[in-house]
């Protein structure tokens, strides 16, 4: 079976209206079975590696083998996060049930190895107080504390900003945060040369939600987060839209009137938004411009913002070229492993070196008309099924 | 050998991948060697082990078969 991971880019900049987070770490559907389960008894405690997605679908195999474990008396379980790809309510559901049989029973489940995604997600439905992390990682903790004070908008910087601390690399492209450094420095340049402006933030959408991944002071952090928490204004109208939005006195515009008050209040007086395109013509985003003064901006700034705008739109670009890289990557390095494993299985069953036990698996998968991968799946899953090893011998 | 070293970029040609995508395949499926020395080997400038060159035709003939076609090009140890 196509392993559509290996050809599909990841999907994190869709354009989006700001709604409900979709709970995950990815913003992507994926095949229903990419879930797996590995569990390793140790002496004193029990290891559930989690592997692929836990949604409605595979929740119940999670929480059944979870509870299992409890019934068989194991007290100490460690569940490991680290090739968790997506995770949604009803696998945190099982996680908690899982924490609160064992409690009672003196025991612990202890998360090993979350994403900082689902750190912040066991943090915000309150399963981390029943839980403990691993302790290995304190850098992780201190973010996942600062995840639980913050909002969406923080959460999206600072989860950003920590690439190489929490291990994002496995589900954002590597240097991150160097593209958040670069977008930072969009937003400096564009309150340092746009006329009239006082501060310039970038909101993209990442995992379905629009959060700001730059901004040059809190306030203006602050202008983007009533937009999103009002689900209104310049910017997500900018972004939605793909064109230019152009507040220009916060005093007379009636077309937010949710969003346009809490400006008002902030001492805003007018905002510029342009929305940043991919290079595929979708908006991914905008680059927003606030000034104290009332129309603040006129055609020549609004000119120079668009040219700020490509710019973070490319930088946008080549860090969504990066991520694709690292996706496949990934999934080569699965595929690698499973014809590894594959291998092992034929050198042991037939008492051949890794060179032979590669050349078998060759042979076999041409004359089986199957692709490697699929026949070292297969050769894998046999070891559990104990059915016969199909097509090896030549 | 049965299988002369240009079938290799032959193929390559033939099923339209780039050197950097063979080269990829060719890692996906276990091979060690670097890109360059990959490239090394389409061009005769580096002769692969055996296990390496079957490898580059193992991912030749993986996207041969996507292509609808068979597997074309021999392995090693072919008779």
């Amino acid at each position: 079976m196509p392993d559509p991971s290996l050809s599909k880019p990841p999907k994190v900049d869709e354009p989006s209206a700001p709604t409900f987070p979709r709970v995950g770490s990815r913003g992507d559907g994926g095949a229903a079975d990419e879930f797996g389960l590995m569990i390793r008894l140790l002496p004193n405690q029990v290891v559930v590696g989690v592997i692929g997605e836990v949604d409605m679908a595979t929740a119940p195999d999670l929480g059944c083998q979870l509870d299992a474990l409890v019934d068989r008396g194991h007290t100490d379980v460690v569940l490991d996060l680290a090739n968790l790809d997506f995770l949604d309510s009803s696998g945190l559901h099982a996680i908690e049930d899982t924490a609160a049989r064992l409690r009672p029973a003196g025991g612990v489940l202890l998360i090993r190895s979350p994403s900082a995604r689902t750190r912040w997600l066991l943090d915000v439905s309150e399963v981390s107080r029943l839980v403990e992390f691993e302790p290995s990682d304190p850098e992780l903790v201190a973010l996942g504390s600062e995840h639980q004070a913050g909002d969406s908008a923080t959460i999206v910087s600072a989860a950003a900003g920590q690439t190489a601390a929490v291990g994002w690399a496995t589900s954002l492209p590597t240097g991150h945060d160097v593209v958040d450094a670069a977008l930072e420095l969009v937003t400096a340049l564009a309150q340092a040369t746009v006329g009239g402006a006082d501060g310039a933030s970038v909101s993209i959408a990442r995992h379905g939600r629009m959060g700001t991944v730059a901004a040059t002071d809190d306030t203006v952090a602050q202008m983007d987060r009533d937009q999103y928490a009002t689900g209104q204004g310049p910017c997500l109208a900018a972004a939605g839209e793909g064109h230019r939005f152009h507040v220009e006195s916060v005093a007379d515009d009636a077309r937010w009137p949710d969003f346009v008050p809490r400006a008002r209040a902030g001492g805003i007086g007018s905002i510029l938004s342009t929305p940043l395109m991919a290079a595929a013509g979708r908006s991914v985003g905008a680059l927003n411009i606030y000034s104290r003064t009332e129309r603040a901006f006129g055609p020549p700034e609004q000119e120079l913002a668009a040219l700020f705008a490509t710019q973070a739109s490319r930088i946008l670009d080549s860090a969504g070229v990066a991520a694709e890289q690292a996706t496949r990557l990934q999934a080569a390095l699965r595929v690698r492993e499973l014809i590894a494993q594959a291998q092992g299985v034929v050198m042991a069953r037939q008492g051949v070196s890794a060179a032979a036990a590669s050349a078998t698996l060759l042979r076999s998968s041409r004359q089986a008309h199957i692709s490697l991968r699929r026949q070292a799946t297969e050769i894998t899953a046999s070891t559990q099924r104990q059915v016969p090893l199909t097509g090896s011998e030549a | 050998m049965r299988r002369p070293i240009e079938m290799l970029e032959r193929g390559r040609r033939e099923v339209g991948l780039s050197q950097a995508e063979l080269w990829f395949r060719y890692f996906e499926l276990g091979g060690m060697s670097t890109a360059l020395e990959v490239e090394a080997y389409l061009f005769g400038a580096l002769i692969p082990t055996p296990h390496d060159g079957d490898l580059i035709a193992a991912a030749l003939n993986e996207r041969f078969s996507e292509l609808g076609g068979d597997h074309p090009i021999p392995y090693s140890d072919d008779q």
